[in-house]
C-alpha cells in the first residue's frame, strides 16, 4: 500500500460527484450517515440525562420533542439509521466476498427497503 | 539512485475492523428493537417518562440497552477513526485521536450505564 501524504483534499473528494460509480455512492452515503448518526448519538445521550431528573423534566422535554421541527429531525435519524444499517450489512457481506458481483442491485434493493421503512415510521409518527 | 516507495502497514488492524463489523451487525438488531419500541409501538412516536421506567422493569431490557449503548459508542468511535484515516493523519495526530476516542468512549459508556441504573432504581420505587 502506498502511503499518501496527509491532505484535507482527500476528505473533500467524497463530495465530488464526478465519475462516481453506484458503489462509490454507497460508500459516501455510509460515511455521511455515519457522521450524522454519531453527532445525534452523543446529543441523544446528553438529552436522556433528563430521565435522571424525574418525570417533570423528561415529560417537559417530550413536549418540545413533539414539535414538527424535532419530529422531522427524528425522522431524519430513523432514515439515516435504516440507510446506514442496511448499507452496512451490504458492506459487511462484500468484505467477506458475498454479493460482490451483484452489489449494485443489492444496494438499490436495500435503499428501497430503507425508503419503505422510513415511510412506515413517518406514517406512524405523524399520523398519530 | 532509485527511490523505493514507502510502504505503510494498514492503520486499522484486522481485529478493530472485525469488531466494527460485528458490532455493526449487533447494532442493526438492537437498533431495530430500539426504533420499534420507541417510535413505532409508543403512542405519538415517543415513550413518556412512565413508559420508559415501566419498560426498564422488564428484566432483560437494562442489559440489552447497556449492550446496545457500549456497541453503538464503540462502533461510532471506531468508524470516526476510520474516517480520520481517510485524511492520512500523522502518527502523532492519530495517537492523540486514539486517546481522545478512548476517553470519550469510556466517559459516555460510564454515563450511560449510570443512567440505566438510575432508571432501573426509579422503576423499583414504583
Amino acid at each position: 500500500m502506498m502511503k499518501k501524504s496527509p491532505s484535507p483534499v482527500n476528505f473533500w473528494r467524497w463530495f465530488d460527484p464526478r465519475n462516481r460509480s453506484i458503489s462509490t455512492w454507497g460508500f459516501i452515503l455510509n460515511r455521511v450517515t455515519a457522521l450524522g448518526l454519531t453527532l445525534y448519538l452523543f446529543m441523544h445521550l446528553i438529552v436522556l440525562g433528563k430521565l435522571a431528573q424525574g418525570a417533570e423534566a423528561y415529560d417537559a422535554f417530550l413536549e418540545f420533542a413533539h414539535t414538527p421541527v424535532v419530529m422531522i429531525g427524528e425522522m431524519l435519524v430513523i432514515a439515516g439509521g435504516l440507510i446506514h444499517g442496511l448499507n452496512g450489512i451490504r458492506i459487511a457481506l462484500n468484505s467477506f466476498g458475498v454479493g460482490v458481483v451483484r452489489q449494485k442491485q443489492i444496494l438499490v434493493g436495500l435503499m428501497a427497503a430503507a425508503l419503505i421503512g422510513t415511510v412506515v415510521f413517518a406514517v406512524k409518527m405523524f399520523g398519530s | 539512485m532509485i527511490e523505493t516507495p514507502s510502504v505503510a502497514k494498514p492503520r486499522e488492524g484486522t481485529w478493530l475492523w472485525l469488531f466494527k463489523i460485528v458490532a455493526g451487525l449487533m447494532i442493526v438488531i438492537l437498533l431495530g428493537i430500539h426504533f420499534v419500541v420507541n417510535h413505532l409501538v409508543a403512542p405519538a412516536g415517543l415513550l413518556t417518562y412512565a413508559d420508559v421506567v415501566r419498560y426498564y422493569t422488564i428484566p432483560f431490557v437494562p442489559v440489552m440497552e447497556i449492550l446496545f449503548l457500549v456497541f453503538v459508542i464503540a462502533h461510532a468511535l471506531v468508524g470516526l477513526r476510520g474516517i480520520l484515516l481517510d485524511l492520512n493523519p500523522s502518527d502523532a495526530v492519530l495517537r492523540a485521536a486514539d486517546i481522545l476516542f478512548i476517553l470519550i468512549g469510556a466517559g459516555f459508556s460510564i454515563y450511560g450505564i449510570w443512567l440505566v441504573w438510575a432508571i432501573v432504581q426509579q422503576g423499583r420505587a414504583l
